[in-house]
């Protein structure tokens, strides 16, 4: 059962010129999954997530989260979404705690039941001990566990995450990618936009690829990766005679492919663990030498490269 | 309800843990207040341009030579000699006189009584009649010159009164020589000279109209009024630029994610810039009070126009964070505001009521409303006395929040 369902997403800012930041976007999300929003920078990503979050009135389109329409039952939807935004949206003279109750009573929660729901918020972001601290003097990864914190204090059905991982150590985004897989796993529904592709791959159940406000391509990794219609990629440098073994090359069982790009050959294959082997034999049969060799299985950023012309990074 | 004391009380709590902007909301005006009424109540080396003196000469007596005591004084005011210090115009009556005053004409009316060449040529020694000196109180140096010249003048027609006297005495006892009865003269008017003459000077300050038992404005009430209303503003400005703080923060938008309306953030935003004015307003008081002894006037008065203030103060500071983008260019406009409205509105002569162009202006802002109600309060003004200079400021008030509100919400939807 869809819990999330985005119809013709529409938005221009400053029309009529402005710019189109999302372009007749659609896509579902299912009740307990993680979908994510990959694209590059300027894709159109947290327009998404702040049209979703009511905050910005579509042009055009609709979305419905949990039953209710985010052009007219703004309130509804509000009830029952979480958003972390990108930035640390938290006030920083305020402590873990005060921060907490404080938009605890933004969600409605107050008396004991918010105290107790802080406690939980606390221990579950592992903040108990520096709860009194001043979030000013938080490290960036105490900061965004805190931001995140506070978008689950009122046990919403959906989370919104916006590139939540942005700028921190590699030990504090580890902690909040389990974090949200284990909200997963209690059953909540998130929204994660990101542009790393690893997290993409790592987190979600289903993935959206956007570009320029259009949603390009939908599906699990392995569905993505199919739309590349390609296997591994593997390039190879030899110390000489590139062209002649590129010839060599082709003849060899299992490629598929082979191209000269400047100084290397690239090869594509379905099983490199099969080739491989032949490729040396092949350079050594020709007095040839390899020098250099990678392979890349199909991800993500080939689907985008596949799609757009352009490297997701660019 | 709880969601806009919630937000109210965040932003209270963050504006008492800034240090720099308490001291601008509650030391500042403080200090203006005091350097300012001491350099108004003591003088100093300033440059004092003519003091505008309205004369009414009442007398009705007459000398043998056909001029009245009164006009000699009204004379020596006028005198070619005082014309650098003293400026004089002559009113038909004392009424006239006043209302120059009132109306911010004149700094001093010098009120000559009909019985006064009476008394000073009669032939009753006990005879008293008073001369009426009534003053603009934020007015101290001029009223100081036109005190010291009509007291000149008295005291030397009551030492001539005196010596009369006592020749008078000495001739009832038969007729002694020219030579004793100088010398008596000359002890009659250097020893009980204005001691005994009757002749005295009235010091009033305006009142309320029809009120004759209306109180004194001190220097520094009148001066911390205007000071008080001017810093109000600055301090809703400052509370009120955590709207674009917030903004760029990213805080604010992140409120307008939960469910919490419009409506319900704005109002708790103004919450926080209201009682955070009410409250510097409260402590600007109660400091007046028990630092410089100042007697704001009857409570009910006092709060009204407190509350009133803090109104305006919290609308104005909206509407401007309304019409600006950042919390810099909310700073530079807002001052630019402030100060504009202070200089027109009279925030820095006090509270005293004006007249002529100046006066006409003044009502155009809220502040000079507000300035004329502080004034009349402090006069002992009640209510009934200053419900004008409520309502208009309200008005005003109630203009800055709609036009605030339906600008932000325009912004943010």
């Amino acid at each position: 059962m869809n819990i999330v369902e985005v119809q013709e997403l529409r938005k221009q800012y400053d029309p009529p010129k402005g710019v189109l930041a999302l372009d007749g976007v659609s896509f579902d999300i299912a009740e307990g999954e993680i979908f994510s929003l990959l694209g590059p920078n300027g894709a159109g990503k947290s327009t998404a997530i702040s049209t979703l979050s009511c905050l910005l009135r579509p042009s055009g389109g609709d979305a419905r989260v949990a039953g209710h329409s985010v052009v007219r039952e703004a309130q509804a939807v509000k009830e029952v979404i979480g958003v972390v935004p990108q930035d640390i949206a938290l006030y920083p003279d305020m402590s873990a705690r005060e921060n907490l109750v404080f938009w605890g009573r933004m969600y409605g929660l107050s008396g004991d039941a918010l105290g107790k729901r802080v406690d939980e918020i606390l221990e579950l972001i592992t903040l108990v001990d520096r709860q009194k601290d001043r979030v000013e003097k938080f490290s960036g990864g105490m900061k965004r566990r805190v931001n995140i914190g506070v978008a689950l204090l009122h046990r919403p059905k959906v989370l919104y995450l916006d590139e939540p991982t942005v700028g921190i150590d590699p030990q504090s985004r580890r902690s909040i990618l389990d974090g949200i897989l284990a909200l997963r796993d209690q059953g909540m529904t998130i929204l994660y936009t990101t542009h790393y592709m690893a997290e993409a791959q790592e987190l979600s159940d289903r993935i959206g690829i956007v570009d320029h406000g259009k949603m390009i391509a939908t599906g699990t990794h392995e569905e993505l990766v199919k739309v590349v219609g390609e296997g591994a990629r593997v390039t190879a440098r030899v110390d000489h005679y590139l062209e002649g073994m590129a010839e060599r090359w082709r003849e060899v069982k299992g490629v598929e492919k082979v191209d000269l790009e400047e100084d290397e050959a690239v090869l594509l294959t379905e099983d490199p663990n099969e080739v491989l082997p032949r490729l040396f034999e092949a350079a050594a049969a020709a007095g040839a030498r390899i020098t250099e060799i990678n392979v890349t299985e199909p991800n993500l950023e080939m689907v985008f490269l596949h799609l757009t012309g352009r490297a997701l990074r660019e | 309800m709880t969601k806009i004391l919630a937000i109210a009380w965040k932003d209270l709590r963050s504006t008492a843990r800034n240090a720099p902007a308490l001291a601008m909301m509650l030391l500042a005006p403080l200090a203006l207040a005091a350097l300012l009424g001491f350099a108004f109540g003591g003088g100093g080396g300033f440059d004092i341009a003519a003091t505008k003196v309205a004369t009414a000469n009442m007398d009705q007596g007459r000398t043998a030579a056909g001029e009245s005591a009164g006009a000699v004084v009204a004379g020596i005011l006028g005198s070619p000699d005082l014309k650098g210090v003293l400026e004089v115009s002559k009113k038909s009556d004392a009424d006239a006189a006043r209302a120059a005053v009132d109306d911010g004409k004149d700094a001093v009316a010098v009120i000559i009584p009909a019985d006064f060449s009476e008394v000073v040529y009669g032939s009753s020694p006990l005879a008293k009649t008073r001369v009426e000196l009534y003053e603009n109180p934020t007015q101290e140096i001029g009223g100081a010159i036109a005190e010291s010249v009509v007291g000149q003048a008295l005291l030397e027609f009551s030492g001539a009164r005196a010596a009369a006297a006592g020749a008078l005495a000495l001739r009832s006892q038969g007729d002694p020589p020219a030579a004793v009865l100088a010398k008596t003269a000359a002890q009659q008017f250097t020893h009980a000279g204005g001691v005994t003459a009757g002749l005295d000077i009235s010091q009033r300050t305006p009142q309320l109209p029809g009120d004759q038992n209306a109180k004194d404005v001190s220097v520094t009430g009148a001066i911390l009024a205007g000071m008080m209303v001017f810093f109000m503003f600055f301090g809703a400005a400052n509370v009120a630029r955590t709207i674009l703080d917030e903004d760029r923060a990213g805080t604010l938008p992140r409120l307008f994610t939960t469910p919490t309306s419009y409506g319900v953030i704005l109002g708790g935003k103004f919450a926080s810039v209201f009682v955070t004015v009410t409250l510097q307003a409260v402590i600007l008081l109660v400091a007046g009070r028990l630092i410089f002894g100042i007697d704001w006037g009857r409570l009910d008065a006092v709060v009204l126009l407190t509350l009133v203030a803090a109104g305006v103060a919290s609308g104005l500071a909206l509407l401007v964070i309304s019409l600006t983008r950042t919390p810099a260019q909310a700073g530079a406009i807002g001052a630019g505001v402030y100060l504009v409205l202070a200089l027109v509105g009279g925030n820095f002569t006090g509270t005293a009521q004006t007249g002529g162009t100046f006066g006409i202006v003044q009502k155009f802002t809220p502040n000079g409303w507000l300035l004329q109600g502080w004034d009349t309060t402090m006069r002992g003004g009640g209510f009934g006395d200053i419900r004008w200079q409520l309502l208009v400021p309200l008005g005003f008030a109630v203009a800055f929040f709609f036009f605030a509100v339906l600008r932000i919400r325009r912004r943010f939807a």
